[in-house]
């Protein structure tokens, strides 16, 4: 190689970033292991993965993908504080003005909007993921609690924004959503008055919903999304190389690995590596799997533009307590649910979500069966497979029903 | 590493790599002046910095109007109409008419009749803001311009 | 160890191929932002700013760049349209494309943009910057899109709450219209609060209705009068027979009957009187008439000879309320011109008039009692026995923002706005799904149209103090005394104006009468009103005022109605005026309009008695600037000279000696009948 142009700028400018990044730009094996244990934001991968890590067919990145809509929400969430009122009927101006006036709030508005409902699909993806891949199971169950509690928290994080820009629709659909909680048994209406700091939907309720939104969810979020990533370092990645030799459980205790770390050169055996992993299989994180990650994100931010750009987000008339519309919908994700209302408060209300709550919390820990982990649709977990595929399949078509084919009153229409 | 291995790194791959790096470079630049411009504000609520105040003729000449919510003096003097602002430059309180120029009763600055402070805390001079004619005859004044103690509005 | 360094090509070709993508997206994201609509308008206006303006002119609008907002925190609005419309408050851009043309007519003088922004009047969606969105034509989710300007009207009516606000005419009418309609009498109406409507007291209309005229009317009142306030209540055959019997079987008191010999009634004298009373000022007879009263044409199907005759007699008796003034005539007057109307004025072949048969029917009186009161008739009509139990309508409080939704439309293919709704029921109250309490007026469309700008104008949210424009309406005139009772006994009133309140019949408004008319021919004119303009057809009644009454008139008028400036004109003229008042006379064409000892024209007043008819000063202020007193008058503004003026005055003050036609009428001032 011949040596490169202007040495001494280049020297001053490899020790000042030197002096940042404790690194410089990645080189060596030994810089590229390097750089990812010491550097704040690269600490999260390990220095090293397996290369089926890398393939996409198996994860298909959607934990990813939600986490990077996440990030998008938060930063066009803050940039949205700067122009938005939490009080009505400022906060419905303050929306139109974002839409009308501000210089790119159209695009940021309808991004936020847009990546919000994209993060509450793809949070259901990637648990589907996890269940039809067996990857809930011993020693991932509580991940899969801290998985079943993000959703929820996603969920809320949603329905608290959708309340946010006060107009008939969002209106209206909180009043549906919070009357669906009010079902609940003993504590329905004490959540309800909870909720709503009061008893109707006022400028109390906007401003909880607001803090909720802004503060104290995203907080939450924050905190279990780093707690979730976490335990999927130290419990590895569920999917099974291919031609790996098969795990062989030693009875109560983790798999062995035949890697040893330096630091635990005191132990015979690791406390914390559990991958069993071929070191013939791994590459470096950097460049492999951060220029995937990145390729990804990438890909995510485009096509959130774009949809942006094609699509508005919705904003109808300022609300208006004495004028409901026909028919009142909750946001999407809860249509199955008032679908089931329709037929039972109880049972679409109180029955079904608390059942579905339940069950997917103690899933892992009924479910101790170990085989069929890290594959899709693995044999082995035919019935546990087809109950689960069932319940998706009923909460689509309810879901489906309720947007497209329920009309005034409720009733069955025809969408086209 | 492998003689293919190390070919197959090079040439027009490279150029991928650095046209996306620049791409995306672009892009971020562009990212940081639309935030730059996004939090700009393009509307302010706030009462108008230019107004109208009435007809010419509402101020005979040689009449002096206080205008107390806009805290302006309107002067139509012998070569047409100018406007001082009555706030002192000092602690911003209104100053009144003396027997010619300004006085403050806050602090006791004293101004002349074209708002040079005389006497008293007072930095500055009374601000002397634009005058204009409406299309429709109407004076406007633009608080956004101030003008000199030579200006007059002829109307 | 398997491990290239650096990452596969495809890789680095997608790493191109979505930064590629980003950056489009990102310029994408930039030209759209920059080529907002508002942007190319505002630049498109640059353009033709400088072809419009004085260069130095330009300055002014050097601070328009940018969005444009107009904040009004008292009415909770901030509209934008200015944005766009850049040249709407500047008259140099009258002839410019509809975008950037200035606003027409002299509103935004009175109205400037400053201080009530466009969606007061125009409605739409003022935080908009664009054209879709601000509502220039009705779009979902927006409950007000810009109004039509046929209708703008309505808006006015939000801040003008008086009951005939100027500048804005078909506001006006349609208050008007509600005002005469009685819709207040069902209805709480705001801004109505003062307005009362009474039909016709229904005490003792089993003495004063035909059974057979009565069954009519409540199946259609507007098949017997063509212009009937009461709307058609489209009852049943059943209700029809119950309010038959409730209201006929009404005797409160019977009628002045006393010793009427109708044999002798002479239907000629009864016709000649007729005329003489001039009744049909008030009363139109086929066809052709007033409507301050109901037509008479065919007053002989209706009313019993009986209580016609009281009537006439004493009007304020039967009616109190009644419009109609008493004339001073002899029994047998009355009963002369009762059996002329009742003999003319009827449909050919009808039946003679029956006695008046009690009413034993109970429970077809208790069905009628109850048809009444569901459907509010007593919100009009006083009968004694009945409960009030309030309006019967619903409030139109807040009409105009009822949700548009939830209102019927009798699937009638029409947008569903509010203002459509209230249009269709005005019109058609039962056709739109719903049965309805409220009759059928049978409105013409334009009728209805105003109706609803009015009620259109009616909202649910309060305005601040400030904006509210209502003129308080004229206290009505009541003057007590001799002189009040004799304008109660007359209704003066109903024709005249004093004081900005009373009718509009006249086009002469009392209040400087004493100063235009001399004493002595008020007095007589009073007691033998005669034709002042041959053209005019509206004339006053021969009341048949005693001369006490007409004096006390007269006198009442010369000391209190009167108008100092005309007053104090100087009446000492010379000769020398005199001559030149005449020739004046004659250079200037007079005769063309006016009569003078039988020669002239007839668009004017006979002048041969102005000596002994009007008053000098007010002469020649007339003369001077005619339109001053009587806005387009025909009177032609000559441009006189104050010493012209005074002299053609001193020459018609000469007029009308002893000797002329209209002193002999003066001198024969003669109470009851007529010379």
């Amino acid at each position: 190689m011949a040596s490169p142009r202007f040495p001494r700028t280049r020297a001053w400018l490899d020790e000042t970033a030197r002096s940042v990044w404790r690194i410089g730009w990645p080189r060596t094996d030994k810089d590229r292991a390097a750089v990812m244990i010491s550097s704040f934001f690269l600490h999260l991968p390990p220095a090293r993965v397996s290369r089926h890590v890398l393939r996409p067919s198996y994860t298909l990145g959607l934990g990813l993908i939600s986490a990077i809509l996440f990030g998008v929400l938060t930063v066009t969430g803050l940039a949205l504080m700067l122009y938005y009122v939490p009080h009505p009927p400022e906060a419905y101006r303050s929306v139109m003005d974002l839409q009308s006036v501000v210089t790119f709030g159209v695009i940021l508005r309808n991004m936020h909007r847009w990546s919000a409902h994209a993060m509450v699909f793809v949070v259901f993806l990637h648990l589907c993921r996890v269940f039809w891949t067996g990857s809930y199971k011993r020693p991932r169950e509580f991940n899969w609690v801290v998985g079943v509690v993000l959703l929820l928290l996603t969920l809320a994080l949603s329905f608290t924004g959708y309340l946010l820009p006060w107009d008939q629709l969002a209106f209206w659909a909180i009043t549906v959503g919070t009357n669906i909680a009010a079902y609940a048994p003993v504590v329905g209406d004490q959540v309800k008055f909870l909720l709503l700091g009061g008893h109707v939907i006022g400028p109390m309720t906007l401003l909880r919903f607001y803090v909720l939104h802004c503060v104290f969810l995203p907080l939450a979020v924050a905190v279990l999304i780093s707690v979730h990533v976490w335990r999927v370092r130290k419990d590895g990645l569920s999917g099974a190389p291919e031609g790996s030799k098969p795990v062989e459980e030693t009875a109560g205790v983790f798999p062995p690995s035949t890697k040893t770390w330096g630091l635990m050169a005191l132990t015979r055996r690791p406390t914390v590596s559990v991958e069993a992993r071929d070191p013939e299989d791994e590459v470096f994180a950097w460049p492999h799997l951060l220029y995937r990650e990145l390729l990804v994100a990438l890909g995510v931010v485009i096509a959130l533009h774009v949809v942006s750009l094609l699509f508005m987000a919705p904003l109808e008339e300022m609300a208006d307590p004495t004028r409901t519309p026909n028919p009142a919908k909750a946001p999407w994700y809860f249509l199955g649910l008032q679908e089931l209302v329709h037929y039972s408060a109880f049972v679409g209300g109180v029955l079904v979500p608390t059942l579905i709550v339940v069950a997917l919390l103690a899933l892992p820990y009924v479910d101790r069966h170990p085989r069929g982990v890290g594959r899709w649709f693995a044999p082995e977990r035919r019935v546990a497979n087809a109950i689960f595929t069932a319940v998706v399949a009923v909460a689509t078509v309810l879901t489906i029903i309720g947007t497209l084919f329920r009309g005034p009153n409720w009733a069955w229409t025809w969408p086209w | 590493m492998s003689d293919r291995e190390r070919d197959s790194t090079g040439g027009g791959r490279r150029e991928f790599f650095l046209t996306g790096c620049a791409a995306v470079g672009l892009a971020s630049a562009g990212f940081v002046v639309s935030t730059f411009r996004y939090l700009v504000p393009t509307v302010l609520y706030e009462p108008p910095a230019r107004f109208t105040i009435g007809s010419p003729s509402s101020f005979p000449p040689g009449s002096v109007t206080f205008l107390e919510d806009r805290r302006l003096f309107l002067f139509n003097g012998q070569d047409g109409f100018f406007t001082v602002s009555s706030v002192c430059t000092h602690l911003g309180c209104n100053v009144k008419r003396a027997a010619s120029g300004f006085e403050c009763p806050c602090h006791g600055s004293r101004f002349d009749e074209n708002g040079r402070v005389v006497h008293g805390p007072a930095p500055a001079p009374l601000a002397w803001y634009a005058l204009s004619l409406s299309p429709r005859g109407e004076l406007i004044v633009d608080l956004e311009r101030t003008v000199g103690p030579d200006f007059r509005l002829k109307a | 160890m398997r491990d290239p360094q650096t990452a596969p090509p495809r890789l680095h070709l997608a790493f191109a191929a979505l930064g590629l993508g980003f950056l489009a997206i990102f310029s994408w994201v930039f030209f759209k932002e920059q080529g907002a609509e508002w942007r190319s308008a505002q630049a498109r206006f640059r353009k033709l700013e400088a072809t419009v303006k004085n260069p130095h002119q330009l300055a002014q609008s050097a601070g328009a760049a940018g969005v444009r907002q107009v904040w009004l925190p008292d009415l909770d609005r901030v509209d934008r349209c200015t944005t766009c419309h850049l040249g709407v408050d500047d008259p140099a851009f009258a002839k410019a494309p509809a975008l950037f043309r200035s606003h027409p007519g002299t509103w935004l003088t009175t109205h400037p943009v400053e201080r009530f922004g466009c969606t007061v009047c125009h409605d739409g969606q003022g935080e908009a910057t664009d054209y879709a969105h601000a509502a220039h034509k009705p779009i979902p989710g927006v409950a007000r899109a810009m109004r039509p300007l046929e209708t703008i009207e309505a808006n006015c009516g939000a801040c003008h709450r008086s009951l005939e606000p100027r500048g804005a005419p078909r506001l006006a009418e349609g208050r008007r219209l509600i005002v005469e309609s009685g819709c207040v009498a069902c209805h709480d109406i705001p801004g109505f609060e003062g307005v009362s409507f009474r039909g016709p007291g229904l005490d003792s209309l089993g003495y004063k209705v035909r059974p057979d005229w009565l069954e009519g009317w409540l199946k259609d009142p507007k098949g017997y009068l063509a212009n009937s306030k009461m709307g058609n209540f489209r009852l049943s055959e059943a209700e029809i027979a119950g309010l038959r019997a409730l209201l006929l079987s009404q005797k409160a008191e019977a009628p002045q009957v006393a010793d009427v010999d109708w044999k002798k009634a002479d239907s000629a004298n009864g016709k000649a009187l007729f005329g003489q009373l001039r009744c049909v000022s008030c009363h139109a007879v086929n066809g052709r008439g007033g409507t301050m009263g109901p037509e008479l044409s065919r007053i002989g199907d209706k009313v019993r000879r009986d209580w016609l005759f009281s009537y006439l007699r004493d009007p304020h008796r039967e009616q109190p309320d009644t419009a109609m003034l008493q004339y001073r005539l002899t029994d047998t007057q009355v009963r002369d011109v009762a059996a002329f109307l009742l003999e003319e004025y009827k449909t050919p072949g009808g039946e003679a008039e029956a006695a008046p048969a009690p009413y034993q029917d109970a429970p077809a009186v208790a069905e009628g009692r109850a048809v009444f009161v569901r459907r509010g008739c007593y919100g009009c009509h006083k009968l004694a026995g009945i409960r009030e139990t309030g309006k019967i309508g619903p409030s139109l409080a807040g009409v105009a923002d009822r949700d548009p939704d939830q209102l019927p439309y009798g699937g009638k293919p029409v947008r569903r706005t509010a203002d459509n709704y209230i249009f269709l029921k005005v019109q058609q109250p039962d056709s739109l799904g719903a049965p309805s309490l409220m009759p059928t007026f049978s409105f013409a469309p334009a009728q209805a149209a105003k109706i609803t700008l009015a009620l259109a104008s009616l909202h649910k949210a309060d305005l601040p103090a400030s904006r509210v424009v209502k003129e308080a309406p004229p206290t009505p005139y009541r003057p007590r005394g001799a002189f009040g009772e004799l304008v109660t006994r007359y209704r003066c009133l109903s024709c005249h104006r004093i004081g900005g309140s009373g009718g509009d019949l006249s086009t002469v408004p009392l209040d400087r009468i004493g100063s235009q008319l001399q004493h002595d021919y008020l007095v007589a004119y009073l007691l033998n009103p005669g034709a002042v303009r041959v053209s005019v057809e509206a004339r006053m009644p021969v009341f048949h005022m005693l001369p006490e009454e007409a004096r006390t008139i007269a006198d009442y008028a010369a000391t209190t109605f009167l108008d100092d400036d005309l007053d104090r004109y100087d009446t000492r003229f010379t000769p020398a005026e005199v001559s030149r008042g005449e020739q004046l006379y004659r250079q200037l064409g007079c005769v063309g309009c006016h009569q003078l000892n039988l020669q002239g024209g007839y668009v004017g007043p006979d002048l041969s008695n102005t000596g002994q008819r009007l008053r000098p000063g007010w002469t020649a202020a007339w003369l001077a600037a005619p339109n001053r007193y009587k806005p387009g008058t025909l009177q032609p503004d000559y441009g006189l000279s104050p010493g012209d003026a005074r002299a053609l005055t001193a020459y018609l003050a000469s007029l009308g000696g002893s000797t002329s036609r209209a002193a002999g009428k003066a001198a024969s001032a003669t109470g009851g009948g007529h010379p």
